[in-house]
C-alpha cells in the first residue's frame, strides 16, 4: 500500500522535470547527432545525407586547427594560472580572521559578474592609448611594452585569457580554502616541529590532504577551458583575424553568422567529445569526494 | 549536507594579538597589507565603472579613465532612458524570475522522488535528468534554435524562460537530491504511523527540512540565469525581450565610443548581482563549494 502510494507520487513529481529535460535538452541533442550526418543550411526541409563530410571537411579546415590550439592554450594557462593564483590566496589567508569576509568578497566577485561586463570594463583596461595597464607599463619605464592589447594578434588571446583568470581564480580560491579549513593542523604542527620548511609542509603534509578537492577543481576549470565563448565573443569576437578564435566562437559564427547549421553542430559535438574523458574522471573524483565526506 | 568542506574541523583559533611576538605580529601586519592590495587590484574594474559611470560628458571625453574626477548621474540617466537599459532590467527580470522558480520547483520535486520515492524505472530517468550535467549546451544549442523556431518559441517569454530553466534542473535536481538523501528515514516512517499521506510527508515534513538548499540553489540559478548571455543571444534574435547581457553587448557594439553611458550601463547591469551577492555572500559561496563538491 504504502510502497504504491510512494510509486504514484513519484512518478507525479518526475514527470515535469522529464517533460523539460525530454524537450529542450535530449530530443535537441538527438537532433544534433542526425545534423552533423546531413547539410542543413538552415532552410532546405529535407538537408541532403552526406555521411561523415562534416567530419573530414572539419580536420581539413585550418581554422578549426588554428581554434583547437588556442584552446589548448585556453586549457593549459586558464587553468594554471587560477590553480597556482588561487592556491596562494588560499594559503595567504588560510590563518587570517580579521577581515578574511572581505578578503573573501573581493577575491570572489569577479567570478560572479555577468561576463560581458567584464568584457566591457577589461577592454578599457587594455586600450591603447588612455587604458591603464599601458598607463602603468610607461609609469614603470616599461613603455616599450605598450600595444593595443585586443587588437594585436600576438597579444589578444592572452589579454583575454589574462581576464579569463582574473575571473576564475577567486573560485578556485573559495573552494581551497574551504578545503584548507579541514586540514590536520597537528600533523602540519608535527612537520614544523620536525624542521620542515613551508614549501615541505605544503607539498608532502597539506597538498595530499586537500588532494581531491584540488583535483576536482582543476577539472572543473579545465572543462571550462573547451566550452569557453562569451568573454572572447564579447572582448575580441575571435578576432583580430581569427587570432584568438577559439573551439566555440567558430562553432557559434558558422552556423549563426554562415548559415552552416550542420558544419557549426559538427564542430560543437566535436568540443563535447573532447571533454567527455575530463567530464567521467570529474564525476569519479566528485563521487570520492562527496564519500569521503558522508563517512 | 555532509559534504568535506562545508563542514570544516574546528578552525584553530588564531591567537590573540597581544599574545603575539613582535616577530609574528609584524609578518601578520605584511600579510594584511599584501591581502588588502590584492583585493583593491582585484577591486579596480569595479572602481573604473562606477568612476566612470559618474563623470560629466566632458570629463569623460578628455579622460574618460581617470579615478574620481568628476560627478555626475547624467550617464546613468542616459543610459536608463536613450540606452534603453531600464527596459532590459525588466527583462533581465521577466527571463530570470520564472525560470529560477520552475527550477527550484522542478528539482525540488525531482531531488525528493529520485531520493526517496521508489518508482519502476527510477535509476533510468535519473541518468536521464543528469546526462545535463555532462553535455554541455554547445552540443545542442544550434538545433535547439531550430527546433524552438518551429515551436514559435524563438523571441518569446515562455520560450526563453523554459531553455534557461532545462539548462539549470539538471545540476539542481543533482544538488536537492543530496539534501534529501542526508534526512533521517526515521522522519518519514513516523509521520506514516501517525497516518500522514505521501504528499504530506514530502510538503509538510520534507520540505521545511531542505529549506537552506533551495535558498542556496535559488541564489545560485537566479546568478546564472542573470548572467547567461547564449541563451538570449541565440533564442531572443528580434530583441522584443532583451536582457541586460545582450542588451551591454548591443550597445558596446553600436556605441562603444559614448563611453559614460556604456559605464553606466555595465553598473546597472552588475549592480543587482554585486548587491546580491554581497547580502548573501555566505550562501553563495557555500551553495556553489558544496555543490561543486557534490554535483
Amino acid at each position: 500500500m504504502t510502497r504504491k502510494a510512494q510509486a504514484r507520487l513519484g512518478v507525479l513529481l518526475v514527470v515535469p522535470l522529464l517533460l523539460l529535460v525530454g524537450i529542450f535538452l535530449v530530443f535537441p541533442m538527438i537532433n544534433a547527432v542526425y545534423y552533423v550526418f546531413v547539410d542543413f543550411n538552415g532552410i532546405n526541409p529535407a538537408p541532403p545525407w552526406v555521411g561523415l563530410a562534416n567530419f573530414t571537411e572539419l580536420a581539413q579546415d585550418p581554422d578549426v586547427w588554428a581554434a583547437f590550439s588556442n584552446n589548448i592554450i585556453w586549457i593549459v594557462l586558464g587553468t594554471v594560472g587560477p590553480i597556482v593564483l588561487g592556491l596562494a590566496l588560499a594559503l595567504l589567508l588560510w590563518h587570517v580572521e580579521r577581515g578574511s569576509v572581505f578578503y573573501r568578497v573581493a577575491f570572489f566577485l569577479p567570478y560572479i559578474l555577468p561576463q560581458v561586463a567584464v568584457g566591457v570594463v577589461w577592454g578599457w583596461i587594455y586600450e591603447p592609448s588612455r587604458g591603464w595597464l599601458n598607463k602603468v607599463l610607461e609609469t614603470v619605464g616599461l613603455g616599450g611594452l605598450t600595444t593595443g592589447w585586443l587588437g594585436n594578434p600576438d597579444t589578444a588571446l592572452y589579454a583575454v585569457l589574462a581576464t579569463a583568470v582574473w575571473v576564475t581564480l577567486g573560485f578556485v580560491f573559495v573552494i581551497l580554502l574551504s578545503a584548507l579549513k579541514g586540514v590536520d593542523m597537528d600533523i602540519v604542527d608535527a612537520a614544523r616541529l620536525d624542521g620542515a620548511n613551508g614549501w615541505q609542509r605544503l607539498v608532502h603534509i597539506v597538498l595530499p590532504q586537500i588532494m581531491p578537492v584540488f583535483l576536482m577543481v582543476t577539472t572543473i576549470t579545465l572543462l571550462g577551458g573547451f566550452s569557453v565563448f562569451d568573454i572572447i565573443f564579447v572582448m575580441t569576437g575571435g578576432g583580430p583575424a581569427g587570432a584568438s578564435e577559439v573551439l566555440g566562437t567558430l562553432a557559434y559564427s558558422s552556423a549563426f553568422q554562415l548559415n552552416r547549421i550542420s558544419y557549426g553542430t559538427a564542430l560543437a559535438l566535436v568540443i563535447t567529445l573532447l571533454a567527455i574523458p575530463f567530464a567521467v574522471w570529474l564525476n569519479r573524483l566528485q563521487r570520492r569526494v562527496s564519500l569521503e565526506g558522508t563517512s | 549536507m555532509a559534504a568535506t568542506t562545508t563542514t570544516p574541523a574546528p578552525a584553530r583559533t588564531a591567537p590573540l594579538q597581544a599574545e603575539l611576538t613582535p616577530r609574528a605580529r609584524a609578518r601578520l601586519a605584511g600579510k594584511h597589507a599584501l591581502l588588502i592590495a590584492l583585493s583593491l587590484l582585484m577591486l579596480f574594474p569595479l572602481v573604473l565603472t562606477i568612476s566612470t559611470a559618474f563623470k560629466t560628458e566632458q570629463d569623460v571625453q578628455v579622460n574618460p579613465f581617470g579615478l574620481f574626477s568628476s560627478f555626475s548621474t547624467e550617464n546613468i540617466v542616459t543610459a536608463w532612458t536613450v540606452g534603453g537599459f531600464g527596459g532590459y532590467v525588466l527583462n533581465s527580470l521577466l527571463l530570470t524570475v520564472p525560470s529560477t522558480l520552475i527550477v527550484l520547483a522542478l528539482s525540488t520535486m525531482g531531488g525528493y522522488a529520485f531520493a526517496r520515492l521508489p518508482f519502476p524505472g527510477r535509476d533510468l530517468a535519473f541518468y536521464v535528468v543528469v546526462v545535463g550535467l555532462l553535455v554541455p549546451f554547445f552540443t545542442y544549442m544550434i538545433p535547439l534554435y531550430f527546433q524552438l523556431r518551429g515551436m514559435g518559441m524563438l523571441d518569446s517569454l515562455v520560450g526563453v524562460n523554459l531553455v534557461l530553466a532545462s539548462t539549470g534542473v539538471s545540476f539542481g535536481t543533482f544538488f536537492m537530491r543530496a539534501f534529501f538523501s542526508d534526512l533521517p528515514v526515521e522522519l518519514a516512517q513516523a509521520a506514516r504511523m501517525d497516518g500522514a499521506s505521501e504528499w504530506q510527508i514530502f510538503t509538510r515534513v520534507m520540505l521545511p527540512l531542505v529549506t537552506s538548499g533551495m535558498g542556496a540553489l535559488a541564489v545560485f540559478t537566479f546568478l546564472q540565469n542573470w548572467n547567461n548571455f547564449l541563451v538570449p543571444l541565440i533564442y531572443m534574435p528580434g530583441g522584443d525581450y532583451r536582457p541586460l547581457t545582450t542588451g551591454l553587448y548591443l550597445f558596446l557594439g553600436g556605441r562603444s565610443i559614448d563611453i559614460g553611458p556604456l559605464a553606466a550601463g555595465t553598473l546597472i547591469t552588475i549592480l543587482p548581482v554585486v548587491v546580491l551577492f554581497v547580502a548573501l555572500q555566505k550562501q553563495v559561496t557555500q551553495g556553489l563549494v558544496s555543490g561543486a563538491v557534490k554535483g
